[in-house]
């Protein structure tokens, strides 16, 4: 099997070489590169070509959201996995809009690190399970003090299921494949979720799924 | 300190007595003018109106006189003609009888007049008039006997003696009426030279008073200009003063908040870079060396434990570095940092937080985010701390000028004229360096709406990146 190529990009060396020694025990997992700040890893990742990149947020020069739009715009088979210190929701949402797969946070980074590049590798999210369960803890909590109806519950079973393939990283013509449904079907069903949750785009839809559990 | 004080208490009872002083004096000076005015106005009145009564009268007495003595002459000349009718011509009784009394009524009115004239005379002035009385008096006595003469006797008069004696009283009597009508003519001339002099005197005295009253009046503007221009450079002074104080303390609190939120910043990092990430990096080892051993018990334990503390402290110091800054607001940006917060109020508070951001650029200048950040943050402070909100709605809303937030909340409300926290003063402070505005409104019954407009400067305009 073909080892995945990683560059890892973090400010600090100390993290860097933690996470080196980390995925260096993997015999298939291999560091192509490290960096330390966001305009570097753009320059790196469009020489280098990694699979996957781990991308650290605060960074000097160009943060790590941002270096991520960027990788993500010019080389869209790039996977990108984010490594933060906050499980806020703000970041989580603006690691998904700049075009992240996967978003970890670090202090879990050391068991989740390698479940998460594999999966964000076969075109998968991966949340840190701490993520979930406090964008869900939030979700509910506002949910109860509005007083507003889970709008969850507005889904059909065949809605739920296209939103679990959506929110996995699937695209439509996969989910098309799975379900044994035509791709325009499927768009029908995405334009009916996004409606009736209020969301607008695939990066809401995927907060959305973490939020509620169904992806992890 | 103390000593600096007690100089100016010292200080200034001189300065007040002296500004009295100087005070009690110009109202001294324009109450003297004033009053010299007033003499010289009424001094005038009173000269022309005294003076037009005068010279009335004098007018008036010199024509009565004029008139008597015009009436004397003519009932002299008239006297003459009948005498002559009466001696030369006439024969007819009826007529000469009438000729008689005609005579007799000049002789009765002329002398009335003449005594009338003469008692409404002053008494220094009757002589020439008694004198003409007196030879009026001996020319009708010379005039008598002429008419007590019977028809035939008038012949022979003739040039008699008694005729030559009428005629030459006659004459005295015309001679005197001359004489004193020339008598009164240099009277009114007199009179009118008196006047003219008085009127001099009275030019010369009004000329002396407008002088004085001139001189006096621009002493007077003198000093009060140059008065008035001390007291305006003292308070253009004192305002000076006061602004440069007033832009000394706006610098150095803009030094302080400035100060206070760069420290922040400064230790915010500091913790989250350097100590949040050698303890993760710490806690990746950990579990490393987890994953290399093989060994169960003791060692791993420890390494549990470890892991443990580790985390621990990563969530103590993320919590204290996003107390003292929050990355978002460097990482995200100020939509992402005020959602965030809203979201960690909510989850402390129990409070709903609602936030609105439109067109918020990413891009705003460091300033501009703080400023709003912390504010909302103190207001958002304010609502769960001292109105018990329920509810506080936060929208921040970028235009091409201008950035306006508002934070409205359904708590209890406070007199916005009396209470003045440090917290308002704060904000206040932070607004107006930006030179924005901040306004407070608040109603026990409606809670408190507070609102700020801040200027953008034109670089900062576009709204770049749109954020939801």
């Amino acid at each position: 099997m073909k080892k995945l190529r990683i560059l890892l990009a973090d400010d600090h060396i100390v993290m860097r070489s933690g996470l080196r020694a980390l995925l260096d025990r993997h015999p298939n997992l291999e560091v192509v590169g490290e960096t330390e700040n966001g305009r570097e890893t753009v320059a790196l990742a469009a020489s280098l070509k990694p699979d996957v990149v781990v991308m650290d947020v605060g960074m000097p020069i160009l943060n790590g959201i941002e270096a991520t739009q960027t990788i993500v715009t010019q080389c869209p088979t790039i996977a990108v996995v984010i490594l933060s210190m906050h499980a806020d929701e703000s970041y989580v949402m603006r690691a998904l809009k700049a075009g992240a797969r996967g978003y970890l946070l670090k202090d879990s980074a050391a068991a989740d690190l390698i479940g998460a590049i594999q999966a964000i590798s076969q075109g998968k999210s991966f949340f840190s399970p701490k993520v979930s369960r406090i964008l869900a803890e939030d979700y509910v909590r506002v949910l109860k003090q509005k007083g507003a109806v889970d709008t969850y519950d507005l889904l059909t079973s065949r809605e739920r299921e296209i939103l679990q393939l959506l929110a996995e990283g699937k695209a439509n013509k996969e989910v098309a494949t799975a379900l044994n449904i035509s791709p325009y079907t499927v768009e029908t069903h995405r334009g009916h979720i996004l409606q009736k949750l209020n969301l607008h785009n695939s990066a809401e839809l995927v907060l959305y799924a973490v939020r509620k559990g169904i992806i992890s | 300190m103390a000593e600096k004080q007690l100089d100016v208490r010292v200080a200034s009872p001189i300065q007040d007595r002296r500004r009295f002083g100087s005070r009690g004096a110009l109202f001294a000076g324009f109450g003297t003018l004033l009053t010299l005015m007033a003499i010289m106005s009424i001094d005038s009145l009173h000269t022309l109106q005294s003076f037009e009564a005068h010279n009335t009268q004098i007018r008036q007495d010199y024509l009565y006189r004029e008139h008597t003595l015009e009436q004397v002459r003519t009932g002299v000349y008239e006297s003459g003609d009948i005498m002559s009718d009466y001696t030369m011509i006439e024969s007819d009784p009826h007529t000469l009888e009438r000729l008689r009394t005609e005579i007799q009524s000049i002789r009765n009115e002329t002398t009335a007049l003449l005594k009338e004239c003469i008692q409404s005379l002053p008494v220094d002035k009757r002589e020439s008039f008694q004198h003409l009385a007196a030879e009026l008096e001996r020319y009708w006595s010379s005039v008598d006997p002429i008419f007590a003469l019977r028809p035939t006797e008038k012949k022979v008069l003739g040039n008699s003696v008694q005729r030559s004696d009428v005629l030459s009283r006659y004459a005295e009597v015309l001679a005197i009426t001359k004489t004193i009508s020339a008598v009164n003519d240099d009277e009114l001339r007199e009179t009118d030279r008196r006047i003219a002099e008085t009127f001099a005197q009275f030019r010369r005295r009004l000329l002396m008073f407008a002088v004085i009253s001139i001189g006096f009046g621009l002493i007077l503007a003198t000093t009060t200009i140059v008065y008035a221009g001390r007291l305006e450079k003292r308070v253009k002074d004192k305002y000076e003063e006061s602004l440069q104080a007033q832009r000394e303390l706006k610098k150095l609190s803009k030094r302080l908040v400035e100060a206070e939120e760069r420290e922040r910043s400064a230790i915010s990092r500091e913790l989250h870079d350097e100590v949040g990430q050698s303890l993760t990096a710490l806690l990746i080892d950990v579990e490393n060396l987890t994953e290399m051993s093989s060994e169960e018990g003791a060692f791993r334990q420890g390494l549990q434990k470890i892991k443990m503390l580790a985390e621990n402290c990563v969530n103590e110091v993320r919590n204290m570095a996003l107390l003292l800054r929050p990355s978002m607001l460097d990482d995200l940006g100020l939509v992402a940092a005020l959602d965030w917060q809203a979201r960690e109020v909510s989850k402390r508070t129990g409070m709903l937080v609602d936030t609105v951001d439109e067109n918020v650029s990413d891009n705003l200048p460091e300033e501009y985010k703080t400023c709003v950040y912390r504010i909302v943050q103190e207001a958002l402070n304010n609502c769960s701390k001292h109105a018990y909100a329920k509810n506080v709605r936060v929208v921040v809303l970028q235009e091409p000028n201008h950035l306006r937030v508002s934070i409205e909340d359904d708590g209890k409300g406070f007199d916005t004229s009396r209470v003045r926290g440090l917290g308002l003063v704060g904000m206040n402070e932070r607004v107006s360096q930006l030179g924005g505005l901040l306004k407070v409104e608040s109603d026990p019954a409606r809670g408190t709406h507070l609102r700020v407009d801040l200027p953008l400067p034109n670089a900062s305009a576009d709204s770049g990146e749109l954020s939801s």
